[in-house]
């Protein structure tokens, strides 16, 4: 064996420590003594505890900012909102565990009826505005909660559609109803069905699922080194740990975003590489967010796929958005995509184009809507419709891909390894998936600080037009 | 014995469509029933749709009242359970 496939051997496996046999041994030895008393059960009410506790402090605590005559006082929160809240995440439990019994407008869209409950509170604010009084401010602030848990709950219901969510307990859900590990609007590591399809059910299983878990929180660490590099000697930010150190020397590379909105110019080159700096940070950016929530839930033996798993190395549009956020891509496909295909049995061209722009267009943009939960409360349209009417195009462009390219995937399907041509090839694949990403990504950065026209402008200037 | 050759027959009949949506790298012979095929990463999970198509189109399966679950269709046993489910 050379000098360097030896290395490349000694790398790949430092790197695949957590597949190590003897590690994986050694760990599950010392996990035994305690791996009899923590079973599954157990550690999903250990974590659903932790995360009552975590809900009630957060509840509490939480500001709203969603205006004074909207907000409740700490002891009114605690005392008001929190048994609201579990109320409401009992309500959900209890319609899953019976879902056969429920009303048959519900068994048959349980998904709509949850969100159209969210939209009753908030046409009900709307429709109030002069009234003061509790009620009021209670409900203002059971909205804002709302959108955290209203796809959680939605998976909680496909639990008990599936008719999986029967003889659990309330414990068995609440752990990844309010997590302890924070995380979005986005649940990572989905729902029940998925958590328990994945959970570690032996001490070995579950020292593989913490070492799979170190190995995410270390690569997270990794990653935000990069991008503090990133920050000072690409960017130049003055104010990074980093800047001291590099005297002041940097790439200077202008921020996409203020070369959009013209506060900052730069050469064409520049700006392409901008584009892209911008896409690779987008991509470090999420992978550390999703890593240390990975990690967490792979430590606490959940055995879940990663967030997000070598994007930019990605040959096809389809398999960007597979690997880029996955557990997003994950939530418009069980959401929005699937309804769609199985319930329109048309051409199977148009069954997919539908399916896509259900989940890639209408579900993307839902989903940022109900985002800005403290606009929705106060009705402020004309600033939501700032912040996300860019977004509209970048939803449209990036469903039109995800069509074409996922038409072309089909095509490919079946071939023989190596039909696809040499490195080369490979990298200009790789390319294009980077090219598109970055240019419909004009549309997506920094919402409500450029104009669609702006927009528009710097992609043009990028092939030297107007 | 009449149930385990049915089986059996659809188990082929899915192994020969699953090598035309496979992805090339990896081999789909010897996979054992029960492991997840997005997993062992011989289908992304948009391919979940083709193998949808196919339980329609040759089984008559409909999803329109049930729903997909990804869960069910994600190995090669639990697609074979459900054709049992839904023809039985």
């Amino acid at each position: 064996m050379t000098t360097v496939a030896l290395v490349r051997t000694r790398l790949r496996q430092t790197v695949s420590f957590h597949e190590n046999i003897a590690l994986v041994a050694w760990w599950a030895a010392h996990l035994e003594r305690a791996g009899a008393w923590i079973t599954p059960g157990r550690r999903r009410q250990a974590l659903s505890l932790l995360s009552l506790v975590f809900l009630v402090t957060s509840v509490t605590r939480k500001s709203t900012g969603a205006g004074p005559d909207l907000t409740l006082a700490p002891g009114l929160r605690a005392l008001l909102l929190v048994p609201y809240v579990l109320g409401f995440l009992s309500l959900c439990y209890l319609g899953a565990v019976h879902f056969r019994r429920l009303p048959e407008v519900i068994r048959r869209r349980p998904q709509i009826v949850l969100h159209l409950f969210f939209w009753s509170m908030l046409v009900t604010l709307w429709l109030t505005p002069g009234s003061d009084g509790l009620w009021r401010a209670l409900f203002a602030q059971f909205a804002l909660i709302l959108p955290f848990l209203l796809w959680r709950c939605g998976y909680l219901l496909k639990s008990g559609q599936r008719g999986k969510a029967a003889n659990t307990s309330l414990a068995d859900h609440l752990f990844y109803l309010w997590p302890v590990w924070r995380g979005s609007e986005t649940p990572y590591g989905k729902g029940f069905d998925y958590l328990t399809r994945s959970e570690a059910q032996s001490t070995e299983a579950l020292a593989r699922s913490q070492l799979a878990g170190l190995k995410l929180l270390l690569l997270a660490q990794v990653w935000r080194g990069v991008m503090l590099l990133m920050r000072g000697a690409v960017y130049g930010d003055a104010k990074t740990p980093l800047a001291g150190m590099l005297h002041g020397h940097s790439l200077g590379m202008p921020w996409l975003q203020d070369l959009i909105r013209g506060t900052a110019t730069a050469s064409l080159l520049t700006a392409w590489v901008s584009v892209y700096c911008d896409l690779i940070w987008n991509t470090l950016k999420l992978a550390v967010k999703g890593h240390e929530y990975i990690g967490v839930l792979r430590l606490c033996g959940f055995n879940v796929f990663r967030n997000t798993y070598k994007p930019l190395l990605s040959e096809s549009i389809v398999e960007f958005w597979n690997r880029y956020y996955y557990y997003f891509k994950e939530l418009m496909v069980e959401f929005f995509f699937y309804p769609v295909f199985a319930r329109y049995k048309t051409q199977p061209w148009l069954r997919t184009l539908l399916a896509i722009f259900a989940a890639a267009f209408v579900g993307n943009l839902y989903y940022h809507v109900i985002q800005q939960e403290k606009l929705l409360v106060v009705g402020n349209f004309s600033e939501l419709w700032n912040l996300l009417h860019a977004r509209i195009f970048y939803c449209f462009l990036l469903a039109t891909g995800i069509y074409v390219s996922m038409l072309r995937e089909q095509g490919r399907r079946g071939q023989p390894a190596g039909a696809r041509g040499g490195v080369t090839r490979r990298l200009l694949r790789i390319g294009g998936v980077w090219t598109f990403y970055g240019l419909i990504h004009i549309w997506g950065v920094g919402s409500g600080q450029a104009t669609f026209g702006q927009r528009t402008r710097f992609l043009l200037s990028l092939f030297a037009l107007g | 014995m009449t149930q385990f050759v049915t089986r059996a027959r659809h188990a082929e009949d899915l192994l020969h469509f699953l090598r035309t949506i496979q992805k090339p790298e990896h081999p789909l012979d010897g996979l054992d029933e029960r492991v997840s095929l997005i997993e062992s990463g011989l289908i992304d999970s948009l391919a979940v749709l083709q193998i949808v198509s196919y339980l329609e189109e040759t089984y008559g399966i409909d999803f329109t009242a049930k729903g997909i679950d990804p869960g069910e269709l994600s190995s090669i046993g639990g697609i074979l359970d459900l054709i049992e489910s839904e023809r039985g």
